[in-house]
């Protein structure tokens, strides 16, 4: 009879510590989950200002090039006797093209544009997981029977991502209801 | 629309029955099998000396292709590892769903191939790879990408590639019990003669019975925990990048490639995000039957359980 009542109080004690184990490892990964956004951000803000000016000191020398090659065009169009200037021009724009073999202009900005996503899609992916990781948390929390162990060690419930609960991103305007039209 | 907690919670439960189902039938068979045996072999015991045997035996072969799965599959499949320069799309959307997901990194690997398709395997997250074929990065978009590899990484943390092991080692060790059982009966019984009760033919009727029915079964039964993993790993990846759109396009994109996989064989199918062998499906009862035998659920049914999921409604066509 004795070994009964000790394999059921040793299964509650193994259940009862593994319950607090969730809670105690639960708290410890969203904090470090809080950090990695804070990581994930600043990783964000060293990267996008090195990019901009990469892309930008590349888009302007390229823009230079795109700028001669219309002004030669111009004068073309202009008809009038422009050989003067075209000659002065031409030789300019043969070293231009030469050490340019291909306007990599598109490429540089597509490349912005995955990056750009990329580190978007990171810091929704570090939030994502302080959301899953809190709501985890807070069911096992109120659901029953890990709510005793919660409420023996008074667990407090986490906030997660803070999002306030006015406001209008809580209802939909007229206009949001529309699909939103691109123009470029 | 159902939400994604609920289709998690039935997964797991569905999961849970066909696992569950899978063992008690394992452990009939075995009973079955071994007791047959110990009549014909006269070891009183019940035969249990060949059930271990027969463990044994399967779970070093099971073993071997488990543990080093992670390193087998790569040789076979001829990758090589993935950097962020050359794929630039697959690496970083690992990276991000591995920041989402809360899982150590998997190693990433590419296969030149341009069947579209992905698979994962490793031992347990930490020793996880996932490699996509060339096909599979060229033709989907990021979107697509993400939701494919969220499948793969959901199978990563539902350990399916160690509860496939397992499976694959219960498998193993009733088809050698049938077939030593079925062996001995063609030499008949060192003790059926003498021992002429009514209980020792029923059991050698019900075990040659057994024995050659259950390594059907038993496969059968794989195939279906197979399939109920898949659909657990698709509700995974959207519980994890919350856009059911990409997973079902690349579902799309990928079934309508007609072209098979030849880096793939038998042994690695199941980990596969959709079938690597292609062939033309039944319809109707056939169809359904046929469905039996396959490691993955048809992918109209995995789109469905997809747009269930989701507030958009499939587009007829």
């Amino acid at each position: 009879m004795i070994i009964y009542v000790i394999i059921v109080l040793v299964v509650l004690a193994v259940w009862v510590i593994s319950i607090y184990n969730f809670f105690v490892s639960s708290k410890t990964r969203i904090k470090a989950s809080i950090q990695e956004i804070g990581n994930q951000l600043k990783r964000q803000s060293d990267l996008i200002p090195n990019l901009e000016s990469s892309v930008k000191g590349y888009l302007s020398h390229e823009k230079g090039i795109l700028q001669m090659l219309s002004d030669a065009r111009k004068l073309i169009s202009t008809g009038k006797d422009a050989s003067a200037k075209i000659a002065e021009l031409l030789p300019k724009l043969q070293v231009v093209v030469e050490s340019n073999p291909e306007l990599k202009g598109n490429t540089v900005v597509t490349n912005l544009m995955d990056e750009l996503r990329d580190t978007a899609d990171k810091v929704m992916y570090a939030r994502r997981l302080l959301i899953d990781l809190t709501a985890d948390f807070n069911v096992k929390r109120a659901t029953f029977p890990s709510s005793i162990i919660a409420g023996l060690f008074k667990f407090e419930e986490m906030k997660g991502l803070e999002t306030s609960d006015t406001g209008v991103h809580l209802s939909v305007s007229e206009l949001e209801t529309k699909s939103p039209k691109i123009n470029l | 629309m159902k939400n994604i907690y609920e289709v998690q919670n039935a997964n797991k439960i569905k999961s849970a029955i066909v696992v569950v189902c899978f063992v008690v039938f394992v452990a009939v068979t075995v009973y079955v099998l071994s007791q047959a045996l110990g009549y014909y072999w006269g070891y009183d015991v019940g035969g249990l000396g060949f059930v271990g045997f027969a463990l044994i035996i399967s779970g070093i072969i099971s073993y071997g292709s488990y543990y080093f799965s992670d390193r087998i599959v790569l040789t076979i499949s001829g990758a090589k590892e993935a950097s962020r320069k050359e794929y630039f799309d697959f690496y970083t959307v690992a990276e991000n769903l591995v920041i989402g997901s809360g899982l150590p990194k998997p190693k990433l690997y590419v296969i030149n191939d341009s069947a579209p398709n992905a698979f994962a395997t490793g031992r347990d997250p930490k020793h996880a790879v996932i490699c996509a074929t060339t096909g599979l990065l060229d033709k989907l978009t990021r979107t697509e990408l993400e939701g494919v590899l969220a499948h793969e990484l959901s199978h990563v943390r539902n350990y399916d590639i160690r509860l496939q092991s397992l499976v694959a080692v219960m498998v193993g060790l009733i088809a050698l019990l049938g077939d030593w059982l079925l062996r001995a009966s063609w030499f008949g019984g060192r003790r059926s003669k003498d021992d002429n009760n009514q209980m020792g033919a029923i059991i050698l009727v019900l075990g040659i019975i057994f024995a050659i029915l259950s390594p059907i079964i038993a496969q059968l039964i794989q195939l279906a925990i197979s399939r109920r993993r898949e659909f657990m790993a698709d509700a995974g990846s959207v519980s994890l990048t919350r856009q059911p759109g990409g997973l079902i396009s690349a579902l799309e994109k990928i079934s309508k490639d007609t072209e098979p996989l030849e880096a793939a064989n038998k042994a690695t199918a199941h980990l596969y995000i959709a079938s690597p062998f292609k062939g033309k499906r039944g319809q109707g009862s056939v169809g359904w039957f046929s469905n039996l035998f396959n490691t993955h659920p048809p992918i109209e049914e995995r789109i469905k359980a997809l747009y269930d999921m989701s507030n958009e409604k499939p587009i007829k066509g």
